[in-house]
C-alpha cells in the first residue's frame, strides 16, 4: 500500500474499531453533510471533530479504499452495510497511529469555515507579498470571485508600509509554535513573489512523507492557525479569520429554531412562527442537542420519561444499540424524538 | 474603426507595438462587423484578439469553451492582466455561486462559460437581458461532426446563438482541415463568415520520430531525450497513471526537476506548477494534453510524445507548444510496436454498438438519469429526437473517421520522407522543401549540435530553505 489510493485507506483503517461501524455514516460525516443521522453518527463514534473535514471526497475513492481494506483483511463485515476491525486490522491501525501523521486540532473545524479561511489567506497573503515587492501583474492563487472581493475588503483596510513586516512577525510567531517539519510545510505551500510554492507532491518527496499525508498536516496547520488567531484577535489575520467564525457548531436556522425554543418552552409555537414543520422543529433541536453539550435534554424530555428510558436500557451500556422497537413495544406514547433525545443526552453524560 | 486606433489599443493595453500574424486581420473583421471563423496556430495569442475587440466595444464578451480547467487558466490571465470583470459559469460551481455570477451580468466584461451551462434556462434568461459585443466559441474544431474531439453539446451552439440575439461571432481553432471548417460554418449557421487561415507549419520546430523496440527501451530513450536536449521540455502521455509514474520514475533516476501534470490534480496545485514552470523553475512537464493549453510560455524547446496523439490535428497542436520564441525546438514522438492499439481503445471508450444504443434509448424513454459517459453523449441525440438508425449511422461513421485518422498517423510515424510534408498534406498545404532543419528522415541521427539543442549544465535541484527565510523573502522588502 504504497500508493495515494492506499494511504487513503489508511487513514480510513484510523476510523474503524473492533465495535462495528457504518461506513456509509462516516464518509457523510467527514463530508460535513448534517442530517440528525449523521450527526448521531458522529456522536456514538466519536467523530464529531471529523464533521466536515474532508467536504471533497468522492464516494468512490472513499469506498474503493474499503473494499481495499476488507481485501487486505484488515476489515471484514458482520452485518450487511457495517465493517468492523479484524485482529490484523486492529494491529495494523496500532502500527499506523506511530507513524502517520495524526491530525491534532480538527476541531477547530467546528469553530470556523476552515475551508474558506484557507483559501482567503492563500490568497491575501499572496496580494500582500506581492504589494511587499511593488509587483502589480500577477496570477491570484484563486479565480474565486468571492474570496477575491473578501481579500481586496480586507486588504483596502489593512494596507500599510508596515504591513508585510506585521504579516511577517506574525507568522513567524504562529510557526515557532509548531515542530519545524510542519512550519516547513506551511511556508512551503504559500505563493507570493518569485515563490510559485511547493505542491503537496514536492513538499512530500522533500520531507520523506507521502502526499496524502501533507495534506492532512496542512489541514491540521489550518486548524492550528484558526486557534491560534483566536488568542489574537488584534492582528490583521484575525481580521481576515474574524467573519468566518462560527457562534456555534451548531447550523444557523437549527441554532435560530434553538434560540426561540428558549423564550417560548413550546414546540408547536416554535413551529408556528418559524413557519417550519413540527418535524423540522424537532430535527433542529436534535442538531442542537448533538452539538451544543449544553443543551437542556433532560428539561426537555422531563423526569418521568428519563425515568422510564432509563428502566428500559439499564442492562445495556452500549448505547448506539439500542432500539427504538423496544421502547415501542414498552411505552408506545414515546415517540421516536423522545428516544433519540435520550441516546444522545446519554452519549454526552458518557463522554 | 481605423487602424490607427486598433494599433494605439495594442500599445495602451499590451505595450505592444506589433500583431502576431493573423490577430490585426480578425480583429478589424470583426470590428467591421464581420463574423470570423480563425484558423490560427498555437500560440498566436488568439486570447488578445477577443480581448482587444472586448475593450472596444460597449457589452459582454461570452467566450464558449469546453474545458473547465482552460477556462480557470484564461481567468486568472485576464485578472494577471488587468483585467477584473471575468467570471467562469461552469458545472463545478455551487448553485450560489452560480446565482451570484449572473446577478453580476451586467458589470462583466468577459464571461466563461461550458455549452451545457449556457443551455441552462436561467442562464439564457440572463444573457438575453444582457447586451453581447462578441460570442467566442474557442476550440470551434469541437462542433464538428467530423472532427475527432467533437462534443454533442457544442451542437446546439447554433441555436443558442440565436437566442442569446444572433451575436457577433469568433470561432477559433489552431487546426482544422476544410471539411471541418466547412462543417463548423454550417453548424453555427454562419455560412458568410470571414474565414481567417494561417498555415500551421512551424518551420522552427525540427519532427523526429523514433522507434522503439519495447516499453523499457522506450523509458530508456525518454531518459536519454530529457537529459541530452536543451530544455525546458514537455512530456505527453495518454493517461494519467502514465503520468504519475514515470514523472516519478524520471524524478528518482535524473537529476531533473520534473513534475506531473494532469486533470487529477487539484486547482492548486495545478496552479503551482504552471507558475514553477513559467518561472523556470522546472525542467520536465510529464503532462496530459490539458497542459499547455493556457501556458505561454516561449522558450519551451523539447516537446516528446511518449503516447500517440490521438490524430495529427492534436499532434500539431501539442508540438506547437514549442518554440514559440521562433528559436530551434524539437518534436520526438516515440513509438513502439502496437502503441496504435492505446488510441484504438482509447476511440472504442466513445464507440457504442446498435445493442447498447438501443438499450441506452429504452433508457432515455423510461427517464432514467444518464449516469455512463456514453448515455451522456447519447442523451444530447435522444433529447433531439434523432432515431436509433440515425444515431447508429453517426456513430459508425465517427467509427470510420476516427479509424481513419489514426490511419494518417501512423503514415506520419512511418515515413521515410519528409514528415513535414505528411503534415502539411493532411492540412492540404503545400510542403516546403525538405532541409537538414526540417525533418529526422528514417536512420537519420538527430542533429542536436547543428540545431543549437544540446542541453547545458542541469541546475542542480535546489536546497531545502528554511522556513524562517522563506517568510522574510516574501514579505520582507529588501531580503
Ligand atoms: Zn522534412
Amino acid at each position: 500500500m504504497k500508493e495515494g489510493a492506499g494511504l487513503l485507506a489508511e487513514y480510513l483503517l484510523l476510523l474503524f474499531t473492533t465495535a462495528p461501524r457504518r461506513p456509509k455514516a462516516l464518509f457523510n460525516v467527514l463530508r460535513g453533510k448534517r442530517t440528525v443521522s449523521t450527526l448521531f453518527a458522529g456522536l456514538t463514534t466519536d467523530s464529531l471533530s471529523l464533521l466536515g473535514s474532508c467536504h471533497g471526497i468522492p464516494l468512490v475513492s472513499f469506498e474503493r479504499a474499503t473494499e481495499q481494506l476488507v481485501s487486505d483483511g484488515w476489515l471484514k463485515t458482520t452485518q450487511p452495510g457495517y465493517l468492523q476491525l479484524t485482529i490484523a486490522g486492529a494491529a495494523a491501525q496500532q502500527r499506523l497511529k506511530d507513524t502517520l501523521y495524526l491530525p491534532t486540532a480538527w476541531e477547530n473545524y467546528q469553530a470556523a469555515d476552515v475551508r474558506q479561511f484557507t483559501a482567503a489567506s492563500q490568497l491575501a497573503l499572496q496580494v500582500v507579498s506581492e504589494a511587499v515587492h511593488q509587483q502589480r501583474r500577477y496570477y491570484p492563487i484563486t479565480t474565486d470571485r468571492h474570496i477575491q472581493w473578501q481579500v481586496k475588503q480586507w486588504f483596502r483596510q489593512w494596507q500599510s508600509p508596515t504591513l508585510g513586516q506585521q504579516i511577517q512577525q506574525e507568522l513567524t510567531a504562529f510557526l515557532q509554535t509548531q515542530t519545524t517539519e510542519l512550519a516547513t510545510v506551511f511556508s512551503g505551500s504559500l505563493t507570493g513573489f518569485n515563490f510559485p510554492g511547493q505542491t503537496e507532491q514536492q513538499l512530500a518527496t522533500q520531507l520523506d512523507r507521502q502526499p496524502l499525508e501533507i495534506v492532512v498536516m496542512r489541514k491540521d496547520l489550518s486548524c492550528h492557525w484558526v486557534a491560534w488567531l483566536k488568542q489574537q484577535p488584534t492582528t490583521p489575520l484575525a481580521a481576515l479569520l474574524r467573519p468566518l467564525l462560527k457562534v456555534t457548531p451548531v447550523s444557523s436556522s437549527a441554532w435560530q429554531t434553538y434560540q426561540d425554543y428558549r423564550a417560548s418552552q413550546n414546540l408547536t409555537l416554535v413551529a408556528q412562527r418559524r413557519k417550519l414543520k413540527l418535524s423540522t422543529v424537532r430535527e433542529h433541536l436534535l442538531e442542537v442537542a448533538i452539538l451544543w453539550p449544553e443543551f437542556p435534554a433532560a428539561e426537555l424530555l422531563t423526569p418521568i420519561r428519563i425515568q422510564q428510558l432509563t428502566g428500559l436500557f439499564s442492562e445495556n451500556p452500549r448505547i448506539e444499540t439500542w432500539r427504538f422497537d423496544t421502547v415501542q413495544a414498552a411505552f408506545p406514547e414515546i415517540d421516536f424524538f423522545w428516544f433519540r433525545l435520550y441516546q444522545i443526552m446519554r452519549c454526552h453524560d458518557a463522554a | 474603426m481605423q487602424r490607427e486606433a486598433i494599433y494605439q489599443r495594442l500599445k495602451a493595453k499590451y505595450g505592444f507595438d506589433e500583431f502576431r500574424p493573423g490577430q490585426y486581420e480578425v480583429i478589424s473583421d470583426l470590428l467591421a462587423g464581420e463574423d470570423v471563423l480563425a484558423v490560427l496556430p498555437t500560440g498566436t495569442g488568439k486570447s488578445l484578439i477577443y480581448q482587444l475587440v472586448g475593450s472596444l466595444l460597449p457589452g459582454l464578451v461570452v467566450v464558449i469553451s469546453p474545458l473547465i480547467s482552460l477556462m480557470q487558466d484564461q481567468v486568472a490571465r485576464l485578472n494577471y492582466q488587468g483585467e477584473k470583470q471575468v467570471a467562469a459559469l461552469t458545472s463545478q460551481l455551487d448553485f450560489g455561486t452560480r446565482k451570484s455570477v449572473l446577478r453580476q451580468l451586467p458589470q462583466l466584461k468577459f464571461l466563461f462559460i461550458s455549452p451545457e451551462m449556457l443551455k441552462q434556462p436561467r442562464v439564457l434568461a440572463a444573457l438575453q437581458q444582457t447586451t453581447i459585443s462578441l460570442l467566442v466559441i474557442d476550440e470551434a474544431h469541437c462542433i464538428s461532426t467530423w472532427g475527432p474531439d467533437f462534443r454533442p453539446d457544442y451542437l446546439s451552439l447554433g441555436t443558442l446563438k440565436q437566442a442569446i440575439g444572433n451575436p457577433l461571432t469568433l470561432m477559433l481553432t489552431a487546426t482544422a482541415t476544410a471539411k471541418v471548417r466547412q462543417d463548423i460554418v454550417t453548424q453555427l449557421q454562419v455560412p458568410a463568415a470571414k474565414q481567417v487561415v494561417y498555415s500551421v507549419n512551424r518551420p522552427n520546430i525540427y519532427l523526429a520520430v523514433e522507434q522503439v523496440a519495447s516499453e523499457a527501451d522506450k523509458r530508456e530513450r525518454l531518459q536519454q531525450l530529457v537529459l541530452a536536449v536543451k530544455r525546458p521540455s514537455i512530456v505527453y502521455f495518454s493517461s494519467k497513471r502514465q503520468t504519475d509514474l514515470i514523472a516519478e520514475w524520471l524524478r528518482s533516476t535524473t537529476h531533473l526537476r520534473v513534475a506531473a501534470y494532469h486533470a487529477g490534480l487539484t486547482a492548486e496545485n495545478r496552479f503551482k506548477i504552471q507558475q514553477q514552470f513559467m518561472a523556470g523553475e522546472l525542467d520536465v512537464i510529464c503532462a496530459t494534453s490539458a497542459f499547455g493549453m493556457g501556458i505561454d510560455k516561449a522558450d519551451i524547446r523539447q516537446v516528446i510524445h511518449y503516447h500517440l496523439p490521438t490524430n495529427l490535428a492534436d499532434y500539431v497542436q501539442e508540438i506547437g507548444r514549442a518554440g514559440r520564441d521562433g528559436q530551434p525546438a524539437l518534436a520526438v514522438l516515440l513509438y513502439a510496436p502496437g502503441d496504435e492499439q492505446l488510441v484504438r481503445n482509447l476511440n472504442n471508450l466513445t464507440a457504442a454498438s446498435p445493442a447498447e444504443i438501443q438499450l441506452d434509448q429504452q433508457r432515455f424513454q423510461q427517464s432514467q438519469v444518464a449516469e455512463t459517459d456514453l448515455s451522456l453523449v447519447l442523451q444530447y441525440y435522444w433529447t433531439h429526437g434523432y432515431s436509433v438508425e440515425q444515431v447508429t449511422t453517426q456513430f459508425e461513421s465517427r467509427q470510420r473517421a476516427k479509424e481513419a485518422e489514426l490511419a494518417q498517423l501512423l503514415t506520419y510515424v512511418q515515413a521515410k520522407t519528409c514528415r513535414r510534408a505528411v503534415l502539411m498534406a493532411y492540412f492540404n498545404e503545400p510542403a516546403p522543401d525538405h532541409t537538414p532543419r526540417c525533418c529526422q528522415l528514417s536512420g537519420e541521427p538527430l542533429p542536436l549540435a547543428q540545431l543549437g539543442l544540446t542541453a547545458s549544465k542541469a541546475q542542480s535541484q535546489a536546497a531545502t530553505i528554511p522556513w524562517q527565510q522563506i517568510l522574510a523573502q516574501l514579505f520582507l522588502q529588501n531580503s
